[in-house]
């Protein structure tokens, strides 16, 4: 059965697995890699917390360095961003520490295993990174849809809101509503599919390097340097789909809470767009 | 047999679109950036966001491929 060769080769299960019970919940590995991330997030902050200086050391540098990165663009996006930029920086660094937790050496080889009624011997892992489940991913995307409604009907008001969904002119309404009430909705799917979906395949792409490498054919030189290209790249990718996920929380609400026709931006922003399209506009026609 | 044949197929065809959609949108970009270097601040949101976009169709062909493979 070359099925079953290739499941013994890899263990890939897309959903999360059950380590135990209580009653009729289940307490799967994914949630082990949440508190895990939230452990972790919580003693940084308490930690860097106590001892922060006005003038930081190089620790706190360090620290500080992706929030003021996120900061930067997060108060470019709207004259208004003091109030949603808490969320979004939560939301960022959750991500980011979910999805580095899965690179850590342990986590998916280390576990409990199972023989199941057919007698298949199976290893459930300890920790699974939390956004490799969708029940996680999932769960941020409603908070970020919750946030993005809410600061929507905040800046206009229920009926406003109400007659953004309706569209413009009135009379097309019945053909634009179902229209936008499904583009607000295919929001919270490919937010919580990206992640998900990103992250899954990486834990999936590293697995198949590190069996392609050391369980069909151990060949030293390429055990070592193969995986770990691919772990560097799965860094890289963490750290960029906690930048997407963040970023585009930020522009729906920032578009939700833009006044009619403005595109979501500042005004000053815009100014400063402006003047860029003037110049390469300019560049294009020297060019020419 | 068959699903998994199907969910290769998914996932093959379906990261030719973004995969031309990526490289279209970093060619652009860079393009820009090379033209204005100065610009780099205002360019990288828009950047990343439509990568982002762009590469949600390639995942959601890996939804369906995974669909098909495990459900």
């Amino acid at each position: 059965m070359p099925e079953e060769e290739g499941e013994s080769l890899i263990h890939v299960a897309i959903d999360a697995e059950e380590l135990f019970a209580i009653g009729p919940l289940s307490f799967t590995n994914s949630m082990v890699g949440a508190l895990l991330a939230s452990t972790v997030l919580l003693l940084a902050a308490w930690y860097i917390s106590r001892r922060s200086q006005l003038v930081p050391g190089r620790l706190q540098s360090a620290l500080e360095l992706p929030i003021e990165l996120l900061a930067g663009i997060v108060s470019a996006s709207s004259t208004r961003w003091r109030g949603y930029i808490a969320v979004i920086l939560a939301l960022f660094l959750m991500i980011l520490v979910a999805n580095w937790i899965g690179l850590l050496p342990g986590v998916g080889t280390i576990g409990i295993t199972h023989v199941d009624e057919a007698g298949h011997e199976a290893m459930v892992p300890l920790v699974r990174p939390a956004s490799a489940d969708l029940n996680f991913t999932l769960g941020l995307a409603i908070i970020a849809f919750v946030m993005f409604v809410y600061w929507g009907i905040k800046a206009h008001g229920g009926w406003g809101y109400l007659k953004e969904l309706l569209g413009q002119p009135l009379y097309m309404a019945p053909l634009m509503f179902p229209i936008n009430i499904i583009s607000e909705f295919s929001r919270l799917i490919s937010l919580s599919m990206r992640l998900f979906g990103n992250i899954f395949a990486g834990e999936v792409l590293i697995a198949t390097m590190l069996a392609l490498t050391t369980a069909v054919v151990f060949v030293l030189p390429l055990a070592f340097f193969v995986p770990a290209i691919f772990v560097g790249l799965e860094l890289l990718f963490g750290l960029v789909q906690a930048l997407v996920f963040a970023l585009l929380a930020m522009t729906y609400i920032s578009v939700a809470i833009a006044e009619g026709q403005s595109g979501g931006h500042g005004d000053e922003h815009g100014e400063a767009d402006a003047a860029h399209d003037n110049d390469s506009h300019a560049a294009e026609a020297a060019h020419a | 047999m068959d699903s998994n044949l199907a969910a290769g197929l998914a996932i093959g065809l379906g990261a030719i679109g973004p995969g031309i959609g990526l490289g279209l949108g970093v060619s652009k970009a860079m393009e820009a950036l090379g033209r204005n270097p100065e610009a780099a601040g205002a360019i990288f949101v828009p950047y990343i966001l439509g990568l982002a976009l762009t590469e949600a169709i390639g995942i959601y062909a890996l939804v369906i491929g995974l669909l098909l493979m495990f459900v």
